[in-house]
């Protein structure tokens, strides 16, 4: 069978471009980028931060913004009238186009994220059968935007950001990645609406042990690309005045900070989507699920009920993150990198084959069953927990304070090499 | 318009832009840049990799995606190249503290 | 429709490639790169590989024009302006290298003529039809542009796997080539059991000097 033998046609073209020239596909894409990425994403990020502000200031007992508005709650536009209308300065002697260019691929990069995320039955704003890797490809844009903006200001401390950003951003890609690669052997494909329905059949796959580990290891990994405390070194404040977006002011630093509340929303959304079962609301029933009959009413309740409970997830997980933030306390740089490349990575690698065996316990038997769990979890747990254990004691000198890496300032002179890592008595942020 | 994009049409991007890698190579005098041209040339035979695959007659003694594993197989390959190629720019910067292949002559009869 | 699309993205894609080539300015060059890669990738995608597309970006954008900076900012001023790339005198011979090669490939792609058993691929203008969305079983080709990814782990698993191990093998002697050649000497007596990958080399410890 040869190409030019087959009759082209017209006809062929349309099936073949189905995405071009298919009306209803286009009006909902259209309503997905002007009602969603026009309106609603950046909505739930005003009032995130606005939540974010609030909640921190809890946690360090204050009040937090209650001026605008009842509560405070028209605090962000407030913000965003400010901001707007601030002068935007580009620095003398900074690359103007780049400078132009790096807020913009940053929020790109974020919004591109949301573009595959199955938020309910038929709400994907695209179905694309390679969607996991697309969220990688789409979320390891923002490095190089990142870089771009510590560059083009022509501000040290604004390089200095940068080229910690990135190193920081690059080592925890890896372990981010790898921990999604359990998810999509157990979804058996790349798309997301099909890791989705994989979930209704076989619970969410945070509830196995494997399972559990990943998503750690996805939530450690993620808050360390969303530069966040305790991984904020490339925007630490009291070291380098605000990292790379130090010559940033105006719209272009609220687009950096859009990015940034955008990037943790698409996070939550993503780990959502992965582990914790989309919109289900209970781990191993198909609930709102089996309720769908092909009417639209149906659909309709469905829909919301799952929205209403992806919205619950997307939101408890943010609040965690904001917990993390105002608890822990920044990692110094040489640590950062050795959590990533002899932590994260390792347990990451090791546990795609303890994810294979889950597979081969639960889910290539067939349907669910509490035996087939229960023997799966009684397999893998005491893996997963001997897998942790094994990292931290393989690093455990490490741990004990010693210092790390060549370079850094060590008491080696001073401490012999065998000296009991208990003696020194060093807790982990001893060296802060 | 309106009909399909002609083959002939990537093969022709693909042949520019991997004459402008090798404008690119012979040209450039900074280690890096060389680098950067190479990878463009990478690029451009992945491009027509591809292409092929897409427009040629469906074989299936090679497979359904014979192209497409093939494009991974150059992928991976530049991947590693420049992994190695940057090491190499960095090793001799630092011995002749230069970044100019005209420099690095230490091979030359 | 495609036509014009194709023609936007290819144009884009040649002036990125034309300017990482001739940009005095390399961190200008390895942008100009990043977005060279990112039109390769849209080609990808008008060619109905999406799989590739991602991969294309994670890998060249993600990782390569990274690594091109870090290698940038490692042996460059910080600016990354190139000083040495003056005047050469290989400037005019490079060009007409160049010209000719392209000369030669487009007389290959508008002349070539075809073995008598195969169809000449010079005027092929259209591409077989792919259906999607459609129910009715396809052709392996189909089944593969729908499910990219599957096909692609199920063939490097069975038909490629020798070229799957070599790639693997390709990749850790790249790997720890690299590590050993960009390893700083005077580290050698404290280096052993370093995890840094070769990616950055000691990205905390080198700082550039403005």
């Amino acid at each position: 069978m040869t190409a030019f033998a087959v009759p082209t046609s017209w006809i062929f073209w349309a099936q073949e471009q189905a995405v071009e020239l298919d009306r209803g596909l286009a009006v909902r894409w259209g309503l997905w980028l002007v009602v969603g990425f026009l309106a609603v994403f950046p909505g739930i990020v005003a009032y995130m931060v606005l939540l974010e502000r609030k909640a921190a200031a809890r946690f360090q007992d204050r009040i937090g913004p209650n001026r605008v508005g009842p509560l405070g709650l028209l605090q962000p536009i407030a913000d965003a009238l400010k901001l707007l209308t601030k002068e935007d300065l580009v620095p003398r002697g900074a690359d103007a186009l780049v400078h132009l260019a790096a807020p913009v691929l940053v929020i790109v990069s974020a919004f591109l994220m949301l573009a595959v995320i199955p938020f309910a039955v038929g709400m994907a704003p695209v179905d694309l059968p390679s969607g996991v890797l697309y969220l990688i490809a789409a979320s390891s844009l923002s490095p190089l935007g990142v870089f771009l903006a510590g560059w083009s200001s022509r501000n040290k401390y604004s390089l200095l950001g940068a080229m910690r950003a990135v190193a920081q951003l690059v080592s925890y890609e890896i372990p981010q990645v790898l921990s999604v690669i359990p998810i999509v052997l157990w979804g058996g494909g790349l798309s997301l609406v099909a890791i989705f329905d994989k979930q209704a059949d076989y619970g969410w796959f945070i509830a196995s042990p494997p399972g559990l580990l990943a998503f750690l290891i996805l939530l450690v990994a993620s808050i360390a690309e969303l530069n966040r405390a305790p991984f904020d070194i490339p925007e630490a404040e009291s070291e380098i005045v605000a990292g790379f977006h130090t010559e940033y002011s105006g719209m272009r630093f609220s687009l950096f900070f859009l990015a940034e509340y955008l990037s943790v929303f698409a996070v939550g959304c993503l780990a959502t989507a992965l582990f914790l079962g989309g919109g289900m609301p209970i781990p191993f029933a198909r609930f709102p699920l089996n309720l769908l009959d092909g009417s639209l009413a149906r659909l309709v309740v469905v829909d919301l009920i799952l929205l209403a409970v992806f919205a619950a997830k997307v939101f408890s997980f943010v609040l965690l993150m904001i917990w993390i933030r105002a608890t822990l306390l920044r990692l110094r740089v040489d640590r950062l990198m050795n959590f990533a490349w002899k932590y994260l990575t390792p347990l990451a690698i090791v546990n795609i084959l303890v994810a294979g065996i889950w597979y081969e316990c639960v889910i290539r038997p067939g349907a669910l069953t509490l035996g087939r769990w229960l023997g799966g979890t009684l397999v893998t747990g005491p893996m997963v927990a001997g897998l942790v254990w094994l990292a931290f004691w393989v690093n455990r000198r490490e741990w004990a304070g010693e210092a790390a890496g060549p370079g850094r300032p060590s008491l080696e002179g001073a401490r012999p090499d065998w000296e009991t890592p208990g003696q020194t008595g060093a807790s982990p942020q001893r060296a802060h | 318009m309106g009909s399909d994009i002609p083959l002939s049409w990537f093969l022709l991007f693909a042949a520019a832009t991997f004459a402008i890698g090798i404008i690119g190579v012979i040209t450039r005098k900074n280690p890096i840049a060389v680098l950067m041209a190479i990878e463009i040339m990478l690029s451009a035979a992945n491009v027509n990799l591809v292409a092929f695959w897409r427009y040629g007659p469906e074989r299936l003694d090679s497979g359904p995606i014979a192209g497409i594993v093939l494009a991974i197989m150059v992928i991976t390959v530049a991947a590693a190249e420049v992994a190695v190629g940057i090491g190499l720019v960095i090793l001799c910067y630092r011995r002749w503290q230069a970044a100019d292949v005209d420099r690095y002559d230490s091979m030359a009869g | 429709m495609a036509r014009i699309l194709f023609l936007v993205i290819a144009g884009v894609g040649l002036t990125s490639a034309l300017s990482t080539v001739l940009s005095r300015n390399l961190v200008r060059a390895a942008v100009s790169l990043a977005g060279f890669f990112f039109t390769v990738a849209c080609l990808f995608i008008l060619l109905e590989a999406e799989f590739l597309a991602a991969l294309q970006v994670l890998i060249y954008v993600g990782a390569v024009s990274i690594l091109l900076m870090f290698g940038i900012m490692l042996t460059r001023g910080v600016q990354g302006t190139d000083l040495v790339s003056g005047p050469s005198a290989a400037r005019l011979p490079g060009i007409v290298v160049g010209l000719v090669v392209f000369a030669v490939l487009g007389y290959a792609i508008f002349e070539e003529k075809g073995l008598r058993t195969q169809y000449s691929w010079g005027a092929l203008d259209e591409r077989t039809a792919i259906a999607r969305g459609s129910k009715e079983p396809g052709s392996p080709l189909r089944s593969a542009v729908n499910n990219m990814g599957k096909v692609v782990g199920v063939e490097l698993m069975t038909r490629y796997v020798i070229a799957f191990e070599l790639a693997g093998l390709l990749l850790t002697a790249a790997l720890v080539g690299a590590v050993a050649v960009a390893h700083r000497e005077e580290d050698e007596t404290r280096s052993t059991g370093s995890g840094v990958p070769p990616e950055k080399p000691e990205p905390t410890a080198d700082k550039p000097n403005p």
